[in-house]
């Protein structure tokens, strides 16, 4: 392991702790139209986008962990999805080409939506087998929509400092296939 | 060992983390609650709880802002509710005075029927005011009821308006039918200028014409000079004549004039009814008298 994966890690840490402080403090406390928005998920998914795939799974499941234990939920559930979230919002990104502000945001929608419907669907095996399309309407796409919004200004930040690297112009794929 | 190709190594790490996951999950739903697992998850879950208290105090101002925007919308969208609603209300409640109103006039009209003294077998037959004289020219009110309800021209005709302070105010003499159709009346008020009634003045023996003008105002002519009339005193018919039975209330002496050059005295009377808003009357049908 060298200096700068120590770096890597320890950023990756704080960026846990400062989303664990937010995530309890702040922000599961306002809902917008009934709904709050997940931090963890939103990192999960800004990460996989800037880093990939690999840093995406790895901080999702750390972020994972960190929400079953912070919602007093299975452990595991939260870790699982994140994990599948984080990989393949990062193996998407790796085939498209500039990240734009648009990109991020329809990107972040679909993942938080896929990422919340296969959530919803172990709560819905495991819980009250009632109100899945409710749930889905009244919950997974507003949400869906709030973690959008958020993840534009949220990965903006991370580039400004320094967390992500700035958006490539190009796809990796077509890159290593041009070369 | 590590993979040396960088996808093998991503694949690799994503497997370990579903299988983690998987594993995780798995103990969870199968240890008791006092297993390793929970323990950990429980002790996770005492260093966020603090964090949790304290954040809800950090966050108590930002919800409340929020809330208050939140309550803010909301009570723009509850006044424009109650807009309406006041709106739909105040309706009602003009319906309802127009209500209080008429069964104010009525009442007035019943009370000129008890407490008046008519000649034996006279009807009362109540009306719409449908139609007033469009110029000052004249002054007449067009009522609802004619020759099918029992009216005859020359009828007398009472009436009573909303008026405060004195007992009789707002019930009085109105006038009297000069044309007639099958369901329609035109009744000549007494403030119309050819209008004269007999009149005496109560509490003095003191008789005289009440004529109308074209001003609208009354005036009580050819009143004795030497009989002392003082103001507020009522007016009332005298009964002289075809049409006017006696003692229906007209108005009150207003003003008292006198002139060197005439020989009567010149009262200006206030009447009781206020012509401007009268919208129910009641005709007096008095028996025809066989000639």
């Amino acid at each position: 392991v060298n200096r700068r994966s120590l770096i890597a890690l320890g950023k990756v840490a704080l960026l846990v702790a400062v989303a664990v402080v937010l995530q309890t403090m702040l922000i599961s406390r306002v809902s917008v139209l009934g709904v709050t928005a997940d931090l963890f998920l939103i990192l999960t998914i800004v990460l996989a986008m800037g880093r990939g795939s690999m840093a995406g799974a790895a901080f999702g499941f750390v972020a994972g962990v960190v929400a079953d234990v912070a919602y007093m939920q299975p452990l595991g559930i939260r870790a699982l999805v994140y994990v599948l979230t984080g990989y393949f919002v990062g193996m998407v990104v790796l085939r498209l080409g500039s990240l734009g502000p648009w990109v991020v945001f329809l990107m972040s929608i679909g993942a938080s939506f896929c990422s919340q419907l296969a959530f919803g669907i172990f709560q819905f095996v495991l819980g009250p087998r009632a109100g899945f399309l409710t749930i889905v309407g009244l919950q997974i796409l507003p949400e869906a929509v709030l973690d959008g919004l958020i993840a534009i200004p949220l990965y903006v930040l991370l580039v400004r400092l320094g967390i992500l690297p700035e958006p490539r112009k190009q796809p990796v794929a077509a890159k290593a296939v041009s070369e | 060992m590590m993979p040396r190709n960088k996808v093998a190594w991503r694949r690799a790490v994503f497997v370990v983390l579903i299988i983690v996951s998987l594993a995780l999950l798995t103990i969870t739903f199968r240890e008791s609650d006092s297993g390793p697992v929970h323990a950990v998850q429980q002790f996770g879950a005492g260093l966020l709880t603090p964090l949790q208290s304290w954040g809800s105090e950090v966050a108590d101002p930002f919800q409340q802002g929020y809330q208050w925007f939140k309550t803010l919308w909301s009570a723009h969208k509850r006044a424009d509710a109650l807009e309406e609603e006041v709106q739909m209300l105040q309706g009602k409640v003009i319906q309802l005075e127009e209500k209080a109103e008429e069964n104010e006039r009525l009442k007035g009209l019943l009370d000129l029927r008890d407490k008046g003294t008519y000649p034996d077998g006279t009807d009362f037959k109540v009306a719409e005011v449908i139609g007033k004289s469009p110029t000052r020219w004249e002054s007449w009110v067009l009522i609802d009821k004619g020759s099918a309800d029992g009216l005859r021209v020359g009828l007398p005709v009472v009436g009573a308006t909303p008026a405060a302070g004195e007992s009789l105010a707002g019930k009085g003499l109105v006038g009297k039918i000069t044309e007639i159709t099958e369901h329609t009346a035109k009744v000549e008020l007494i403030t119309d200028s050819g209008s004269s009634v007999a009149a005496k003045i109560q509490g003095r023996r003191a008789e005289g014409m009440v004529e109308g003008s074209l001003s609208g105002s009354l005036t009580m002519d050819f009143v004795d000079r030497d009989i002392a009339v003082d103001p507020k005193l009522v007016i009332v018919t005298s009964g002289y004549g075809p049409i006017y039975p006696a003692d229906v209330p007209i108005g009150i002496v207003a003003n008292v004039g006198e002139e060197d050059v005439n020989i009567y005295k010149e009262i200006e009377v206030q009447a009781f009814v206020d012509f401007r808003v009268l919208e129910q009357v009641m005709v007096l049908i008095i028996p025809e008298v066989a000639e």
